[in-house]
C-alpha cells in the first residue's frame, strides 16, 4: 500500500511541476502544435521557419508589436504533435492554459486543424489556419477561425483559365487525382471550372493515397488522348505521376500536378523528365509583390521584403534551402495577426478576431482578406513552371517572371535533353 | 457482499482513473493532457480484453475504432434534418456504433478467428486494409471525401452545449469506457470465460482436447473487445473530433500503440494498460515538449530494450515481486 | 481497345510482379525458417533505396552495382538485429517478435530521417525504352525484372546446391529432429534471418529502378502490406513461393483496374487494392498454405 501510495504522490507532482510557467505582460506569444515529424514533417519544417523568419523581422526590424502605446516582442512557442490528432488537442490546451499564448496556429492539414478548432473555440482563443484548405472547414460555423493559406477549390482554376487563353485549340483536358478529402476538393473546383470555361473532360478518376505504381491508371489516360492534364495530391505521387508519364510516353501540351511540383525536390527527384511541368502554388521565391505594388493597389503594406524573408528563413533554421509556400503562408500569417492585434490595440481574441475579419494588407506573400466564415478569399495563387532547372512564374499574368513555355517538350525530347524554353 | 473481494482489483484501476479526473479538472491546463492519457488508457484497456487473454494479437483492431466513428458520424449526419430527435441522435449514434463494429467483429471472427498466430494478425490487417479500400473505391458513406459535421452538431445541440460535448463531456465518455472495460476484463477473468481463456493461451490444442468450447469463448472475448473500441471510436474520435476521413480512423499505428501500451504495462493484467497507457502517453508528451521531432527515434529502441528484457510489462513484474505480500490481491 | 489496354497492363503486371516477389522473398524467408513475421519488412527495402541513391547521386555508381552493396548492407543489419533482439525472442509469443521487427522499422526510418532528412528524393537513369505498341517500358524496369529473376534462381541454387543451404532446409522441416543430427540451429537461425534481411534490401536497389522517385524514410510502410498480401498468396513460408506470388499479383493489381474501370460510379483503383486483400482473406481461409502448393 505504502509504495502505491508514493507512486500517487510521485504522480501529482510530475504533473503538478508542469503547470507553474506563468504568464509574463510584456510579450504577445504565439502557440503552435508543429508538425515537426510524421507524415507532414516536410511542410511543418518550412511552417516552423517561415514563422520564425516572420516573428524575428516583426522583433527587430519593426520593434515588436505595438500596443497600448508602446512595443511588445512577439514569442513564438510550438512543440511537435507528429502529425497526429491525440497530441494536437493535448498540446493545444496546454498552450491555451499552460503556456497563456494569445493565439494558436494550426497545425497542417484540414484534418489535424479540424482536431484542434473545437479545443480553441471553447476557450475562445483566435485559431489562425495556415495548413488546412479544405472549404468545409468555413462551413461549420466556427467563429474564432481565420485562414490564411487558399481554400482547396481554387487551386487549379488559374491553369485552366491560362490554357484558356493561350490555346483556343485544346479542348480535351484529363483530371486524374489523389483520393484523398483535399485532393478531391482540388478536383471538383478544376472540374467545375473547366466546364464554364468550355473544356471538355475526358478523363476523371482517382488514386489512392500511398499509391506505388500508378501504371494501369496512367494507360487509361493516356487512350483519352487529352490536351492537358490536371492532377496530384501529394508529394510523392506527383513524382511517380511525373515519372511514370515519362515512362509511358503520355505526351500532353500541359501538366499541373498540385503540391509536389512547385517545390526544388521535384525537380531534383526528376531532373529534365520535369522540364515544363507546371503546378499552383500559394506562393513561390520570386513572386513580384512589394510595398511599390501595394502601394498602387491601395493595400497597407506590412513585413519584411522577398529578399530579406529569405535571409531570415535561412537565419531561422539554420540550412541553406529556399522557403517554399508552406513557409510563406505561415509567415504572412504572422503579419496578419500582428495587423489584427495593432488593430485592436489588444490581445484579446474575440478583437483581434474582429479586427481580422475586416483586414485587407499585402506582404511578400501576396494579397489577404478573409470572408465572413473566415475563409481566404483575397489571396491569388500562383502557376509555376519548370524551366531549365528553374521556377518560372508563369501566371497570371501580372505576377509572371517568364513566359510559359506552352507546349511542354515532349519526353522523348527531354530524355535528349530539351529544355522546355518559352518561344 | 461475498463477492466483494473478488473484484477488489478494480480498486487501483478506479482509483488512477478518478485521481486523473481529479487532476483534470482541478488543475490548470491538464484537461487535455489527461484526455490524451484516458485515451491511451481506454485503447489498451479493450484491447487488452481479447489480446490480452487470447494471445491472439488483432493488427487490424483499429477498424472497429473506424466502425464505432462512421456509426456516430452517420447517426449526425444523417439524422440532423429529423429535429425533433434531438439529443437522441448521439445516443443512437452510440447504439448505431456498437451494432457495427460488433457486426463487424462478427464478420471478422467467423474468418479469421479460424487461424492463428501470424496468420490471424496478417489476416485481420487484410480486414482492416480491405475495408479502407472498400469505402473509398466503393464510394460508400461519402468514400474518402468522408463527412465533416461540426455544424450538424451545433444544430442538434445548440453551439455552447456542442462544444461542451466535444471538449469536456466526450473526455468524460472516454473515462467510462475505460472504466467499463476494465470491468469487463475483471469480470472475465472471474468467470468461466477467463478460465478457458487462460486454457486457451496456455496450449489451444490441449484445451480443446479438454473438452472446452475454445470457440465460444473467443470469439465472446472478440466481440466485447471490438464493441468497446467502436464505443471509443464513436466518443474519441467521432465527438472529439468531429469528421471522419477514411485513411484516419483505419490508421494502422493505432494499432500498433495499443500494442504497445498493453506490452508495456503487460499483457493479459488488469492493470497493465492502465499503467502502459499512462507510462506511454506521458513519455510521448513530454519527449514532444522538450525533444520535439525526435520522440520515435528515442522510444523504438527503449521498445525494443523493454521487449527483450522485461517481456512481462511493468505490471507483470509488480506482480512477480509482490507475490506473498498483502498487496498480491491488487494487482491482477 | 479494351483487350489492347487489359494486354499492355498485363505485361506491365508481370514485369512489375517480378520485382514484387523478389521483394517478397526476404519476407517469406525468415518466417519460414525462424516462425517470425517481420513487420518492419518496408522499412528495409527504403534501407536499399536510399543504398541506391546515395551511391548514384553522389558517387555516380549504377544500379547495377547497388544490389550486391545493398544485399552486404542489408546481411549486416541482419546479423545486427538478430543477435540484439530476435534471438532472444524465438520462442516468445507472437506479440513481442511482431512489435520488435515493427520497432527495428521506426528505428530505421528515424535514423534515415536523421541523417538524410524528410525529403522526397529520386534520380534519373536514362537506358532507353522498349515501345511495344500498346505500352511502354523502359529498359530500368526490364533490368530490374530480369534481376529478380536471377536472384530467385541463385537462391533456389543455393538451397540446392550447398551445404549452408541445405541446414537451413532441415532446420524449416523440423528443427528439432536438426539440432539431434547435429546441425547448428542457432547459426541457420542466424544466417537465414541476415540473408532474409539482405534480400529484402537488395529488393529496394531494384524496386527503385522500378519507380526511381518519392524515395523518402516512410516510403516502406505501403510495400510492407502489399509484401503480406504476396507473401500469402505464396504460401508465407517459402521464398519460392512469394516469388510466383509477386507474379500473380502484380497481374492481379494491373488486370483488374482494367475491368473495374467499366463499374459507374466508383474509383476503379482502390477496389484493385480492395480485391488484393479480399484475396488475402480467401486463400487464409481455403489454403493457408498458399496457391501453389501441390496439397
Amino acid at each position: 500500500m505504502k509504495r502505491s501510495f508514493a507512486i500517487l504522490v510521485l504522480f501529482m507532482f510530475v504533473f503538478a511541476g508542469v503547470s507553474f510557467a506563468g504568464a509574463a505582460p510584456d510579450k504577445i506569444v504565439i502557440g503552435h502544435p508543429a508538425c515537426l515529424s510524421g507524415k507532414y514533417a516536410k511542410a511543418g519544417e518550412q511552417a516552423v521557419g517561415g514563422i520564425k523568419a516572420c516573428v524575428d523581422w516583426v522583433n527587430n526590424f519593426n520593434g515588436g508589436v505595438k500596443i497600448g502605446g508602446k512595443k511588445v516582442p512577439l514569442e513564438y512557442k510550438y512543440y511537435d504533435c507528429e502529425s497526429k490528432k491525440e497530441a494536437v488537442t493535448s498540446l493545444i490546451g496546454r498552450l491555451i492554459t499552460v503556456d497563456k499564448v494569445d493565439v494558436v496556429f494550426a497545425p497542417y492539414s484540414s484534418g489535424l486543424t479540424l482536431r484542434g478548432a473545437p479545443v480553441a473555440e471553447s476557450h475562445q482563443m483566435l485559431y489562425m489556419d495556415h495548413g488546412g484548405a479544405n472549404n468545409k472547414i468555413f462551413r461549420q460555423g466556427f467563429r474564432s477561425i481565420v485562414q490564411t493559406i487558399g481554400p482547396a477549390t481554387s487551386y487549379h482554376m488559374g491553369t485552366l483559365d491560362m490554357i484558356h487563353q493561350i490555346d483556343p485549340d485544346a479542348k480535351k483536358v484529363a483530371l486524374a487525382y489523389e483520393d484523398s478529402e483535399f485532393a478531391k476538393m482540388v478536383m471538383e473546383g478544376a472540374k467545375d471550372h473547366a466546364k464554364a470555361l468550355g473544356f471538355q473532360v475526358v478523363f476523371e478518376r482517382t488514386y489512392p493515397k500511398g499509391v506505388t505504381d500508378l501504371t494501369p491508371l496512367l494507360s487509361a489516360l493516356k487512350a483519352s488522348k487529352p490536351d492537358f492534364v490536371l492532377g496530384g495530391g501529394h508529394f510523392e505521387d506527383g513524382q511517380l505521376f511525373n515519372r511514370q508519364m515519362a515512362d509511358l510516353n503520355i505526351n500532353v501540351n500541359a501538366l499541373s500536378l498540385i503540391a509536389a511540383a512547385t517545390l526544388p525536390a521535384f525537380y531534383k527527384a526528376l531532373t529534365t523528365m520535369a522540364e515544363g511541368v507546371m503546378g499552383p502554388s500559394h506562393w513561390e521565391y520570386g513572386v513580384k509583390y512589394s510595398g511599390e505594388e501595394a502601394q498602387a493597389t491601395g493595400l497597407p503594406w506590412i513585413g519584411p521584403s522577398q529578399e530579406e524573408f529569405l535571409e531570415l528563413f535561412k537565419k531561422a533554421t539554420g540550412e541553406d534551402m529556399l522557403p517554399d509556400y508552406h513557409a510563406a503562408e505561415a509567415g504572412a500569417q504572422v503579419l496578419a495577426y500582428v495587423l489584427g492585434a495593432q488593430g485592436a490595440d489588444s490581445v484579446d481574441s474575440k478583437k483581434v478576431r474582429d479586427v481580422l475579419g475586416e483586414l485587407q494588407f499585402m506582404s511578400f506573400y501576396g494579397g489577404w482578406d478573409v470572408d465572413d466564415s473566415g475563409m481566404q478569399v483575397g489571396h491569388t495563387m500562383v502557376d509555376v513552371q519548370w524551366q531549365d532547372g528553374t521556377r518560372v512564374i508563369v501566371w497570371p499574368e501580372e505576377a509572371q517572371t517568364g513566359k510559359v513555355c506552352y507546349p511542354m517538350p515532349t519526353f522523348q525530347e527531354k530524355v535528349k535533353g530539351a529544355k522546355a524554353v518559352p518561344k | 457482499m461475498k463477492q466483494l473481494p473478488k473484484y477488489l482489483p478494480l480498486a487501483p484501476v478506479f482509483a488512477a482513473y478518478v485521481v486523473m479526473f481529479l487532476i483534470a479538472e482541478n488543475m490548470e491546463g491538464m484537461w487535455q493532457l489527461m484526455s490524451m492519457l484516458l485515451f491511451y488508457c481506454a485503447l489498451g484497456q479493450a484491447f487488452n480484453v481479447f489480446m490480452g487473454m487470447t494471445g491472439y494479437v488483432d493488427f487490424g483492431y483499429v477498424a472497429f475504432l473506424g466502425m464505432g466513428t462512421y456509426g456516430m458520424a452517420l447517426s449526425i449526419t444523417r439524422l440532423v434534418q429529423y429535429e425533433f430527435l434531438g439529443v437522441w441522435i448521439i445516443v443512437i449514434g452510440f447504439a448505431l456504433a456498437m451494432v457495427m463494429s460488433t457486426l463487424l467483429s462478427m464478420a471478422v471472427g467467423a474468418v479469421a478467428l479460424r487461424l492463428r498466430g501470424a496468420y490471424f494478425a496478417i489476416a485481420t490487417i487484410g480486414v482492416n486494409e480491405g475495408f479502407r479500400f472498400l469505402i473509398e473505391g466503393a464510394r460508400i458513406w461519402n468514400g474518402s471525401e468522408g463527412m465533416i459535421f461540426t455544424a450538424d452538431l451545433n444544430t442538434i445541440l445548440g453551439r455552447e452545449a456542442a462544444a461542451a460535448l466535444c471538449t469536456y463531456w466526450a473526455d468524460i465518455m472516454v473515462l467510462v469506457i475505460a472504466a467499463l472495460a476494465a470491468s469487463v476484463t475483471l469480470f472475465y477473468m472471474r468467470t468461466k470465460v477467463g478460465y478457458a481463456l487462460t486454457a486457451l493461451r496456455e496450449d489451444e490444442d490441449a484445451a480443446k482436447v479438454m473438452g472446452i468450447n475454445v470457440t465460444k469463448f473467443k470469439i465472446i472475448a472478440f466481440i466485447t473487445s471490438a464493441s468497446l473500441a467502436g464505443l471509443l471510436g464513436a466518443t474519441a474520435w467521432a465527438l472529439k473530433t468531429p469528421y471522419v476521413f477514411p485513411p484516419e480512423v483505419f490508421e494502422i499505428h493505432y494499432t500498433i500503440e495499443a500494442i504497445i501500451i498493453a506490452m508495456l504495462g503487460g499483457a493479459g493484467t488488469l492493470l497493465g494498460p492502465v499503467v502502459g497507457g499512462l507510462v506511454y502517453g506521458l513519455s510521448k508528451y513530454y519527449l514532444s515538449i522538450f525533444l520535439p521531432g525526435f520522440q520515435l527515434l528515442i522510444f523504438a529502441p527503449v521498445i525494443l530494450v523493454i521487449i527483450v528484457l522485461f517481456p512481462e510489462g511493468i505490471v507483470g513484474m509488480l506482480k512477480a515481486r509482490t507475490k506473498g505480500t498483502g498487496v498480491e490481491r491488487f494487482i491482477v | 481497345m479494351f483487350f489492347e489496354q487489359l494486354g499492355g497492363n498485363l505485361i506491365q503486371g508481370v514485369v512489375l510482379g517480378a520485382v514484387y516477389g523478389m521483394a517478397t522473398m526476404g519476407l517469406s524467408l525468415i518466417f519460414g525458417v525462424l516462425k517470425v513475421v517481420n513487420v518492419g519488412h518496408g522499412a528495409f527495402i527504403m534501407v536499399g533505396a536510399f543504398v541506391t541513391l546515395f551511391l548514384f547521386s553522389s558517387l555516380g555508381i549504377s544500379p547495377i552495382i547497388a544490389v550486391p552493396v545493398a544485399f552486404m548492407v542489408g546481411m549486416g543489419l541482419g546479423l545486427i538485429f538478430y543477435y540484439t533482439t530476435i534471438r532472444k525472442l524465438i520462442k516468445a509469443p507472437e506479440l513481442a517478435t511482431l512489435l520488435a521487427t515493427f520497432s527495428m522499422g521506426v528505428l530505421l526510418e528515424e535514423l534515415v530521417k536523421l541523417v538524410f532528412g524528410s525529403e522526397f528524393r529520386g534520380y534519373n537513369w536514362e537506358v532507353g525504352k522498349i515501345d511495344l505498341g500498346i505500352t511502354v517500358l523502359p529498359m530500368a524496369k526490364l533490368y530490374a525484372c530480369a534481376g529478380s529473376i536471377l536472384i530467385a534462381v541463385l537462391l533456389f541454387l543455393w538451397f540446392k546446391k550447398t551445404r549452408a543451404g541445405s541446414a537451413v532446409r532441415s532446420v524449416v522441416e523440423d528443427s528439432e529432429g536438426a539440432r539431434v543430427c547435429g546441425i547448428n540451429v542457432g547459426g541457420a537461425y542466424a544466417l537465414s534471418f541476415s540473408l532474409g534481411i539482405g534480400l529484402t534490401v537488395a529488393s529496394g536497389v531494384l524496386l527503385t529502378m522500378f519507380i526511381p522517385v518519392g524515395i523518402n524514410p516512410y516510403m516502406g510502410g505501403g510495400y510492407t502490406l502489399k509484401a503480406f498480401v504476396i507473401a500469402v498468396l505464396g504460401g508465407l513460408s517459402s521464398p519460392y513461393g512469394a516469388f510466383f506470388g509477386g507474379l500473380v499479383f502484380g497481374l492481379i493489381e494491373n488486370g483488374s483496374y482494367t475491368l473495374f474501370a467499366y463499374i459507374p460510379g466508383v474509383e476503379p483503383f482502390a477496389l484493385t487494392r480492395f480485391l488484393s486483400f479480399v484475396i488475402l482473406l480467401v486463400i487464409l481461409l481455403i489454403r493457408p498454405t498458399g496457391i501453389l502448393s501441390a496439397k
